[in-house]
């Protein structure tokens, strides 16, 4: 091997460059953590520990409150955008119009929250009051209020946000998938569904899964859109963001910081965990593939 | 030898079988994508040229929005923006794709997938909180004085980091850095390893392998990121809104401020300009490289 | 719509293309009930496009398929009499080797009971008795393929069709799986049909043998009769080391013509081909049929022969190849068992003839 004459300081350089780069995106995650657990805050020079802002922040009803319509957008995010991305992802393999699609699939990624979060509101709005107009010279009351600002509206904004990952993270799954048994199913007498529930599904589920986490937490952290799109109430995030600049730093906001943190890297960080251990239990059985137990 | 199994009605061979009804299902994704993303994208042109009323707009054909953002100091402020973007994406270039090209050379491949993975981590964690929490990090008594002040580099806290361009710029990078790592890794993914071995064979030195071997092959994936991450440093109003000093804006903070100010062919004009700006610069980036080549690797 | 239901498949100018380029064009196969069928071509060549076709996995985009007389063009794989085994990767890795056999039955809701009866005949019959709660990532490549074969036969349908099973497999190994096929093919007695590039493979197992071609079907018939008689020239060329003469009919009749190959005159049988004068014809010649004769040794009348130069003989193992090269400057290869005498002390460089029985050449038109 070439790469035992090379020079394994570089090597081991690098991989020290690389593990900083990682702390580094992370440090002010966890230097905010530890600040929400002082009971002095950001910038004294003493540190005592405390759950005490954490104890201040779930007193406040405005952010449990906020907290149930996060959670709710989260999992109607969740339950919209990764079928969706799963559906899109079994069309990519077998459409040919392959480009359109994942152009069409991946662009929401490139326009940013706030060119994107406000084009929805305007058309929203638009909607809205072409709605309101059909109502009121046809008579059509029921739908007035299809496009009114509110949870509708913030979760197309969200699916929007979330869709190219869920598509992105299946599609990638899909690829270690052979089509060929697909093919044996039928020729067993399955048909498409059923090849597809008890032949194809069970082989790409860890993606589903790992989707499904990736979504629900982006759903979980998106502010800009939703900020824009939400109408009449508050997720966390934009209580929290509201918080920053009507009042400043106050020490319950490094605890909702913190909370959100805590939330991702949790749900993350165990997804990966996850989908990696069953990455090692499958190289282990292809590795016993290698050396079968009994000849033929 | 039975043989044929029961041959399943043909009403639900018309709705469940491949080429049933149920086949447009897989055109929903495409549909929804069309009527809620392209069609108010692409409508934002159209709006861009509306007349402002007081607390929304009319039908018409004016230019009076784009007149508008171009003589006020919106657009020289616009223009800055892009600098600080354009800066961010060489800082993120120059962190983040030797990672790329380093895992894939260097890393078993066994675990090179798993090294790339770290990087996910800080990207899931909102963007709003890092953002949010560089705060407290580059304040003047924030993380990184301190630091260097115990460890005797500067003796006065540096002020000139938090509510300076300086601010925005490390915002974008430590925001956006990690897709530059996943884009030039994906594209390096489809370059084989033999590739550099042969590279080692040859004799080709360091530079030379770089500038004619991976560069080239990397190209469609470092656009990618580039793309990202410039339209991202201009597009995301977070940023210059919390670590920006008074005045600090960008694409993104315009069209907020615009839309809180109910002008709304404002809003659009500037989204507009945005919208062009990223259609242009993909349009550029395939006629250039193919930027397919970096969906290889998957297909 | 009924046609012979001796036949276990039928396809009338069967086509498939794929945008502008032809797959398959203009195909009309016969496959006998209960015998074992061998669809053999060069890679690319639209065997296994045609196979697919049969097993309901591709749509025609011309012609029809019949079933035992029944038109299937319409169903889906899963409605049709056929099954499949496919060259690797088919198995369902998420399940026991129990639950993969049991796959087709599970779904057509059979008692677990019966099902897991029927599994234990089917893993007995292909040799893998008590590997019911294998994974298969546990098994061997020819294992895993005796799982497939297993997953197939015990859904009891007519027609099994084998797309290159054997492909994934080293060469000893095929060659065990080959008679392996042929014996339970012979105990099930369903119709076998199998697609290889392979003609050893083909020739092991097989009662009929197709040749395909260029998306098309080259020619039929038994395996001594693709060997012997090939009728077609591309049929003699791709099977075994022939020789290929080309040349123009200078005089035929019934039984004989005389063909003009450039470097000589020569005669060969006319009853086949049944050629006219001037002709473009081409003439094959199995390479083990030739034989070199020394300057001093004269042919019998029986025989033709051209001028040639010996140059060399390599050594094969079993069989030794003896170059010799034509005064066109073409070169040939003439085969003998490695422990025959009689071409062994040739020099290299001396004049030789190279020369065959006038039955063993063929006459092809195409």
């Amino acid at each position: 091997m070439l790469q035992d004459y090379r020079n394994p300081w570089l090597y081991r350089g690098m991989w020290v460059y690389l593990l900083l780069l990682v702390g580094a995106l992370l440090l002010p995650v966890f230097y905010t953590i530890y600040i929400s657990f002082n009971e002095h805050g950001f910038g004294a020079q003493i540190y005592d520990f405390t759950w005490d802002w954490y104890r201040v922040m779930l007193g406040n009803t405005q952010i449990i409150d906020s907290l149930r319509w996060t959670l709710g957008l989260g999992a109607a995010t969740v339950a919209i955008a990764v079928p969706m991305g799963l559906i899109a992802a079994k069309h990519y393999k077998r459409t040919r119009h392959k480009l359109v699609l994942v152009t069409l699939m991946l662009a929401p990624l490139f326009v940013p929250a706030d060119i994107l979060g406000s084009a929805l509101l305007v058309y929203f709005k638009n909607l809205n009051r072409a709605c309101n107009w059909l109502a009121d010279t046809l008579g059509l009351e029921w739908i007035r209020t299809w496009f009114e600002l509110g949870f509708g509206t913030a979760l197309v904004g969200q699916v929007l946000w979330t869709v190219p990952y869920a598509f992105i993270v299946i599609l990638i799954t899909m690829s270690r998938y052979h089509a060929q048994q697909t093919e044996a199913a039928r020729s067993c007498g399955a048909t498409g569904w059923q090849a597809f529930w008890r032949v194809e599904f069970p082989q790409i589920r860890v993606g589903v899964a790992s989707a499904s986490a990736f979504v629900f937490i982006l759903s979980f952290n998106e502010y800009t859109r939703t900020n824009l799109l939400k109408g009449g109430f508050d997720t966390f995030t934009t209580v929290l963001i509201s918080h920053m600049f009507n009042t400043g730093m106050s020490e319950d906001s490094y605890a909702m910081a913190g909370t959100v943190s805590v939330i991702s890297m949790l749900v993350v960080g165990g997804v990966l965990v996850w989908s990696l251990a069953r990455v090692e239990r499958l190289e282990r059985e292809a590795r016993a593939a290698a050396t079968p137990l009994g000849s033929a | 030898m039975g043989g044929v199994p029961v041959a399943a009605g043909s009403w639900r061979r018309r709705v469940f079988g491949e080429e049933g009804l149920v086949r447009y299902v897989f055109l929903l994704p495409a549909a929804f994508m069309v009527l809620c993303f392209a069609v108010p994208v692409g409508l934002t042109l159209v709006w861009s040229v509306f007349k402002r009323t007081q607390f929304w707009m009319e039908p018409g054909l004016t230019l009076f929005a784009y007149e508008t953002f171009f003589t006020s100091a919106r657009a020289e402020n616009f223009a800055y923006a892009m600098v600080h973007a354009a800066i961010a994406v060489v800082v993120s270039f120059l962190l983040g794709f030797p990672i790329a090209v380093f895992v894939r050379r260097r890393v078993p491949v066994s675990i090179q997938h798993r090294v790339i993975l770290l990087f996910i981590l800080p990207f899931m964690i909102s963007e709003l909180i890092r953002v949010f929490a560089l705060r407290p990090v580059l304040a003047r008594h924030g993380l990184v004085n301190e630091f260097l002040l115990q460890l005797g580099v500067i003796d006065e806290p540096i002020s000139a980091i938090l509510f300076t361009p300086l601010g925005v710029i490390i915002g974008d990078v430590m925001s956006f850095l990690p897709f530059m790592v996943f884009s030039g890794f994906l594209a390096m993914e489809a370059v084989q390893r033999y590739v550099f071995e042969v590279c080692d064979d040859l004799g080709a030195g360091a530079l030379h392998t770089f500038k004619d071997v991976i560069l080239p092959l990397a190209a469609p994936g470092i656009f990618a990121g580039s793309v990202f991450i410039f339209v991202n440093g201009l597009g995301v109003g977070l940023i210059p809104n919390i670590l920006g000093g008074p005045g600090a804006v960008n694409a993104g903070s315009i069209v907020f401020e615009s839309i809180v100010a109910l002008d709304f062919p404002l809003a659009m004009a500037i989204s507009a300009i945005m919208i062009v700006t990223l259609v242009a610069l993909l349009w550029i980036g395939h006629w250039l490289f193919d930027l397919t080549r970096v969906l290889e690797p998957i297909s | 719509m009924s046609g012979n239901s001796e036949l276990a498949v039928e396809t009338l100018e069967l086509g498939r293309r794929y945008g502008r380029v032809t797959a398959l064009e203009g195909v009309n196969l016969r496959v006998t009930k209960g015998s074992y069928f061998v669809l053999l071509g060069p890679s690319g060549g639209g065997k296994t496009t045609l196979l697919r076709l049969i097993g309901g996995l591709v749509r025609p985009s011309a012609g029809r398929v019949r079933l035992h007389g029944r038109d299937v063009t319409d169903l889906p794989a899963n409605e049709r009499p056929t099954t499949m085994v496919f060259q690797s990767y088919a198995l369902f890795p998420h399940m026991s080797v129990a639950r993969n056999v049991g796959f087709g039955l599970a779904l057509r809701r059979v008692a677990k009971r019966e099902v897991r009866e029927r599994v234990d005949r089917m893993l007995d019959l292909v040799g893998l008795t008590g590997y019911q709660e294998r994974m298969p990532h546990e098994l061997s490549g020819g294992q895993q393929q005796r799982v497939q074969l297993a997953r197939s036969l015990v859904l009891d349908r007519d027609v099994l069709l084998l797309d290159e099973p054997l492909a994934a497999l080293d060469e000893k190994l095929r060659k065990e799986m080959c008679f392996e096929l042929k014996r339970i093919q012979e105990q099930v007695g369903i119709t076998f049909i199998h697609v290889t590039h392979n003609q050893e493979e083909a020739m092991t197992v097989a009662d009929r043998i197709a040749i395909i071609a260029s998306g098309r079907l080259i020619e039929e018939g038994s395996s001594r009769e693709i060997y012997e008689h090939p009728a077609r020239r591309f049929t003699a060329e791709f099977i075994g080391e022939t020789k290929i003469f080309e040349g123009t009919v200078e005089a035929a009749d019934g039984a004989r013509a005389r063909v003009d190959i450039g470097i000589g005159v020569i005669e060969v049988g006319n009853r086949d081909a049944n050629v006219r004068v001037r002709d473009a014809v081409s003439i094959s010649i199995r390479s083990e049929l030739l034989e070199l004769l020394a300057p001093d040794e004269t042919a019998s009348a029986a025989m033709q022969s051209v001028p040639a130069t010996y140059e060399k003989t390599i050594y094969l193992g079993l069989t030794s190849s003896h170059r010799v090269r034509l005064p066109d400057g073409a070169e040939v290869g003439v085969r003998r068992f490695s422990g025959a005498r009689g071409t062994a002390r040739i020099e290299p460089g001396a004049q030789v003839r190279l020369a065959w029985h006038m039955e063993d050449a063929r006459l092809h038109t195409s």
